[in-house]
């Protein structure tokens, strides 16, 4: 009994110990940053966490002065950086950028930044696309053929983060592992308990066979551990 | 709904069984909403936020889950407690027990795989959740594989509690007892952890705290619903719970702090003395401080005052204040339910 006890109490600070735990994500920094007042609109918002922020269910929104869903598309993670691109911010006043991105120990983290905006954006970033006119237009031109392929990589990139992050946390198939190996080694002990309880309840006689039967056992349960 | 009419005991007899764990879960799931209610992450604008449903059924469905377990670790508890020398004595007792041990390890297993339905809805607000999103989340987040593996190991604990109904204390103890501890064990995955080289130590300190935590609760509400009508039964049983409390109260203060404080100091941005009265993590620590301090009298009041008397087989007040720790316990229970939720920073 003695030796059962240990063998599960050893299995169970193995299993207690390699399961992937972590931490709660923290937002340190972000572009632009929290109360900036900037003149000229940017393009995109990047969020910087402590840490690894998880592929999927990340998700930034950014309001305008007039309440508008200013986002465009949808954010994307790399690593610890979540960036989002925004359409044309015009409106001049205070923008809040609202997000809620999975921590990487699977709680929804929420919080919020906001920055005001004081010229109208007209002035900096859109002017100078607006003087280089044809320039503008063929760049446009070029785009739509220039985005599928780059979309394509982009999203082949987040397939291959999202599998090397689910082969560091183990992923579905290492948590089945798990549990038929814990119902295993539990079907085992079950199995020595009983037929070690059995002789001992009706009588001394049966002492003897009762070790050899846990010590038959023992290196079984010890093995499928 | 249940919970109000166990709450109020009829008043003809004394405190019984069924109020004392009344007592409990009622302590235990208010603390659980009102905690989680005030810390709640605010609504940001422009992200759609989980519904009511979801924002108040999953701190009732967790704490759920965490007292189950702690009914089936105590119940599981109670063989190692009774002893085996009198099964004429102890027998009727664990023949009330045991089909109620299996009973909760299958509430244990239902309220896992429920909240792992639930954190799957929080996590996609505005939809019901679908088993595609589900296997999703499980295949991606460790939280769900670790409630997975939770409720394997509770319907483990079915299965042998129904094993030990029909074979009685020929199954093992220790064996019930071991595989209730071992679905204790990815609890802690569930909550936080921190990104260092301390994360190991602070892990182990986890996994005492919640052990601790559940051994001690279920063993002083299984003594006190099962055991402590008979009072020549309880004269035995509860001095050798006291020495197990003893030590649990020890594990649960000392494994609480250092995870509490060691999870503040080891997150980046958070200042550790200020943190503690700013940030709503070390709010929460506070709360469950200021409640294991609460515990402290009550526990050496029945240890140093009562016990002598039920020792003597004297009637005593015991279950009037043992159902006062366990309220204070089910109210902790509560804000460690928030906590695991909390931010910290």
């Amino acid at each position: 009994m003695r030796r059962l006890l240990t063998v599960l109490l050893l299995a169970s600070a193995a299993v207690g110990i390699s399961l992937p735990a972590r931490a709660h994500n923290v937002l340190i920094s972000s572009d632009p940053k929290d109360g900036a007042a900037l003149s000229a609109a940017p393009a995109q918002i990047t969020l910087v966490f402590d840490q690894a922020v998880r592929q999927g269910y990340a998700q930034v929104g950014v309001t305008g002065p007039d309440g508008a869903a200013m986002a465009d598309g949808a954010a994307s993670v790399a690593t610890e950086k979540v960036t989002l691109k925004v359409k044309p911010l015009t409106a001049a006043g205070a923008y809040v950028v609202g997000y809620r991105i999975l921590s990487a120990d699977g709680h929804p983290v929420t919080g919020k930044i906001t920055f005001r905006l004081t010229a109208p954006a007209s002035a900096a970033p859109s002017t100078a696309p607006e003087t280089a006119g044809q320039t503008e237009a063929q760049t446009a031109a070029q785009t739509p053929p220039a985005t599928p392929p780059g979309t394509v990589t982009a999203s082949d990139a987040a397939d291959s983060a999202r599998a090397a992050e689910a082969a560091a946390n183990g992923g579905a198939g290492m948590a089945v592992v798990w549990i038929v190996a814990a119902l295993l080694l539990l079907a085992a002990g079950t199995g020595v308990a009983l037929r070690r309880a059995r002789p001992a309840e009706t009588g001394q006689g049966g002492d003897a066979p009762a070790t050899d039967a846990s010590r038959a056992g023992g290196p079984d349960g010890e093995g499928r551990a | 709904m249940s919970v109000e009419q166990r709450e109020a005991p009829p008043r003809s007899r004394a405190l019984g069984g069924g109020a004392v764990a009344g007592v409990f879960l009622a302590c235990a799931v208010v603390s659980a909403v009102v905690a989680s209610g005030l810390t709640a992450q605010e609504a940001v604008p422009g992200i759609p936020m989980p519904g009511p449903v979801v924002a108040y059924g999953l701190p009732v469905v967790r704490v759920v889950l965490d007292l189950a377990a702690v009914a089936v670790v105590g119940m599981s508890l109670l063989p190692k407690l009774l002893g085996f020398d009198h099964p004429g004595r102890t027998e009727p007792v664990m023949r009330r027990v045991r089909p109620l041990t299996v009973t909760a390890a299958w509430v244990w297993a239902a309220s896992a795989l429920l909240t792992i339905v639930f954190q799957t809805a929080e996590l996609n607000p505005g939809s019901v959740p679908t088993p595609a999103m589900i296997a999703d989340y499980v295949d991606s987040v460790g939280t769900g594989q670790g409630l997975l593996f939770s409720a394997a190991c509770a319907l483990a604990a079915a299965g042998i509690g129904l094993m030990a109904v029909r074979f009685g204390e020929k199954v093992p103890a220790e064996l019930r007892i071991v595989v209730a501890l071992f679905g204790l064990l990815p609890i802690p995955v569930t909550g936080h952890a921190v990104n260092s080289v301390w994360h190991d130590p602070i892990m182990i300190s986890m996994e005492s705290h919640v052990m601790g935590a559940a051994a001690w609760a279920g063993g002083l509400a299984a003594v006190t619903v099962f055991v402590a009508p008979r009072r020549e039964l309880l004269a035995v049983v509860l001095p050798r719970f006291s020495r197990i409390a003893t030590v649990c109260l020890l594990v649960v203060s000392l494994s609480g702090l250092v995870t509490g404080l060691g999870t503040m100091a080891l997150t980046p941005g958070v200042e550790l003395p200020g943190a503690i009265l700013t940030s709503e993590y070390g709010l929460l620590v506070v709360a469950k401080l200021a409640l294991a301090a609460l515990l402290v009298p009550l526990a050496a009041h029945i240890r140093f005052r009562l016990l002598p008397a039920i020792r003597g087989g004297a009637a005593t007040a015991v279950v009037a204040w043992v159902t006062a720790e366990l309220a204070v316990m089910g109210l902790a229970y509560g804000v460690a339910v928030a906590i695991t939720r909390a931010s910290i920073g």
